[in-house]
C-alpha cells in the first residue's frame, strides 16, 4: 500500500465533496480512485432507490458495469447478499462459488473477473448500496485493504448526504431521487453525444467528463446544457 | 421487496380511477388517486416548460384549482421552485417565516385559498420535464417517508402519462416498464434525438411509440438502439426541410 498516494486519494475525495458537487461524477472518481489504491481491477457502486430497488450508479468500467447490471436483473450474486445482509462479502477465488451464484460466475468469468469483494454502504441502521471491487485474478483479498475499502464505501455514503436538501427528515428519499435522475439526465446525454461522434457510450462519456473537468462545470449542468443544444461542446476531446 | 412493487401498486390505483370513470387513465387519475391514498385535501398537475408558457392540466378540487393558477400567475411558488431545481419542494407548514420570505405573494395568497401545508413534485426524466404535480393539506403538517416514497411514485405515474403513447399496456412501452436497468432506455432516447433530428421528449416518445407498435418491451428496443442494430429515420418532412 503506497501511504502517499492513499492520503492523495483521501485529500482528492474530500475536496471534491464541495457545495454543490456532481453525485455521479464523485462516485465514478471514487470507484476509478478505488482501482488505483486498491489491489482490484475494476469497481462499482450500487445504490438502492426509494423502492429498495439497486441500481448502478457508477463503475470504473463498461465491462463491470455490465455485470453488476446482470446481477440485478438475475437477482443473484454477492454486491446483492453485501446489500441484504449489511456484511463484506469476499469471494477470492469465484469459482467455488459456482452452485451458489451459477449465472453470476458464468458471467462474471466471461468478462474476465475472477474475485469479488462487496462491501455495505451503511448509513445508520439502514444499508443504502454497496461498493464492490473485482479482481481479474484469483487469490485472497490483501486484509490491510479491507479497512480502506470500507473507508472508500463511507466516503461513497457521506457523498450521498452532502447533496444539500429541502426537508431533514426525508433527506435520503430527496438525494436518491435526485442522483437517480441526474443519473439518467447524463445517460440521455452520453447518448446524444455517442451518436453524434459515431463512438461507444464509455467513450461519450469520458469525453463529456473530461470537457465538465477542463471548464470546470458540473458534469450534470454540461449534459443538461448539451441536451437543450445550449452547448456545442467546442474543443470536446475524444 | 419485489422490484417496482410501488411502482405497481401505484399505477393500480391509478388505473382503477380511470375505470371508475370509464375514460382512458389520464393525469386527473393521477391526482383522484394520490387523494385517496395520502394524507392531502388536493392535488392539481401543470404543464411547465422552459421555453413556453405554462397552464394546468387538471385538479381536483377548487382549492388545488386555485393554487395552480396563483403559481403561474405570480411566477412564484413551490410548483415553480420544483421545476427549476428539479427536485422535491415540500412546504409542511404556509405559516413560516421563511416560506413567506421565500414566496413573498404566493405564501399569503395559498394561506388564504385554505391551504396549510404545500408539496411539489417534478414530473422528469432525466432532462424531460414535462410539469409539476401539486398536492395540498389543509392542516399544516408534513409527508412521512412512506407517504413521500408513494408521492414520488405518483409523480413517476404522471410523467409517463404526459409523455403517453396511447394508454400503453403495461407489458409492451407502457407504464411498467421503466424500472429497474434502464440505462440503455436513456442513451437510446439520446441517441434518437440524433437520428431524428427531434428534443428529448419527442425521442422517448418515439422509442415507446415503436415498442408499442411492434409488441415489443421498451427495455429491448432500447437495447437494440444502442447496439446500432436498429435505427430510427428520420421524417420525411424533416427531410424536406433540409433540403
Amino acid at each position: 500500500m503506497d501511504q502517499q498516494l492513499l492520503s492523495k486519494t483521501f485529500v482528492e475525495l474530500a475536496d471534491n465533496l464541495v457545495a454543490d458537487f456532481d453525485l455521479i461524477d464523485f462516485l465514478r472518481l471514487l470507484t476509478d480512485r478505488c482501482v488505483g489504491i486498491l489491489d482490484v481491477s475494476a469497481a462499482g457502486v450500487l445504490l438502492a432507490d426509494r423502492e429498495g430497488v439497486l441500481r448502478v450508479m457508477a463503475a470504473s468500467s463498461e465491462q463491470v458495469r455490465l455485470l453488476e447490471l446482470f446481477q440485478l436483473q438475475n437477482d443473484e450474486g454477492p454486491c446483492l447478499e453485501s446489500f441484504r445482509t449489511g456484511r463484506t462479502v469476499s469471494v477470492p477465488d469465484l469459482r467455488t462459488e459456482a452452485a451458489r451464484w451459477p449465472r453470476f460466475v458464468t458471467q462474471a468469468h466471461q468478462r474476465g473477473f475472477a474475485a469479488v469483494q462487496a462491501h455495505p454502504m451503511r448509513l445508520r441502521n439502514e444499508v443504502v448500496g454497496a461498493l464492490n471491487l473485482f479482481r481479474s485474478t484469483p487469490g485472497p483479498f490483501d486484509p490491510v485493504d479491507a479497512p480502506i475499502a470500507q473507508a472508500m464505501a463511507d466516503v461513497a455514503t457521506i457523498s450521498l448526504l452532502q447533496q444539500r436538501s429541502t426537508d431533514r427528515s426525508n433527506l435520503l428519499n430527496e438525494q436518491l431521487q435526485n442522483a437517480l435522475n441526474s443519473r439518467v439526465l447524463i445517460e440521455q446525454a452520453k447518448g446524444k453525444l455517442a451518436e453524434r461522434l459515431n463512438t461507444d457510450m464509455e467513450t461519450a462519456f469520458t469525453a463529456l467528463r473530461g470537457y465538465a473537468r477542463a471548464h470546470n462545470r458540473r458534469l450534470s449542468d454540461v449534459a443538461r446544457a448539451f441536451i437543450d443544444g445550449t452547448e456545442p461542446l467546442t474543443g470536446l476531446v475524444l | 421487496m419485489t422490484a417496482g412493487s410501488r411502482s405497481a401498486r401505484i399505477q393500480g390505483l391509478v388505473a382503477e380511477e380511470a375505470a371508475g370513470r370509464g375514460a382512458r387513465v389520464s393525469v386527473l387519475d393521477v391526482c383522484a388517486a394520490a387523494v385517496a391514498a395520502l394524507p392531502i385535501g388536493g392535488a392539481g398537475v401543470s404543464a411547465m416548460s422552459r421555453s413556453s408558457a405554462s397552464h394546468p392540466l387538471c385538479s381536483t378540487d377548487t382549492v388545488s384549482e386555485r393554487l395552480e393558477e396563483l403559481q403561474l400567475t405570480l411566477g412564484e411558488g413551490p410548483c415553480v421552485d420544483a421545476f427549476t431545481r428539479g427536485s422535491a419542494v415540500l412546504t409542511p407548514d404556509l405559516r413560516a417565516d421563511d416560506v413567506h420570505v421565500r414566496w413573498p405573494a404566493f405564501a399569503p395568497a395559498a394561506e388564504l385559498a385554505g391551504a396549510g401545508a404545500v408539496f411539489a413534485f417534478p414530473l422528469q426524466i432525466g432532462a424531460i420535464s414535462p410539469g409539476v404535480l401539486d398536492m395540498y393539506a389543509i392542516a399544516p403538517g408534513g409527508l412521512d417517508t412512506e407517504d413521500l416514497a408513494d408521492a414520488m411514485a405518483f409523480a413517476d405515474t404522471a410523467t409517463l402519462i404526459l409523455l403517453g403513447t396511447g394508454t400503453g399496456g403495461p407489458d409492451h412501452g407502457g407504464l411498467a416498464d421503466l424500472g429497474g436497468n434502464r440505462a440503455e432506455i436513456d442513451q437510446a432516447t439520446g441517441m434518437l434525438t440524433e437520428q431524428l433530428g427531434v428534443g428529448l421528449e419527442e425521442a422517448f416518445i418515439r422509442l415507446r411509440a415503436h415498442a408499442y407498435a411492434q409488441g415489443r418491451r421498451l427495455a429491448d428496443v432500447a437495447a437494440d438502439v444502442v447496439a446500432r442494430r436498429l435505427r430510427f429515420p428520420p421524417d420525411p418532412d424533416q427531410t424536406d426541410n433540409d433540403t
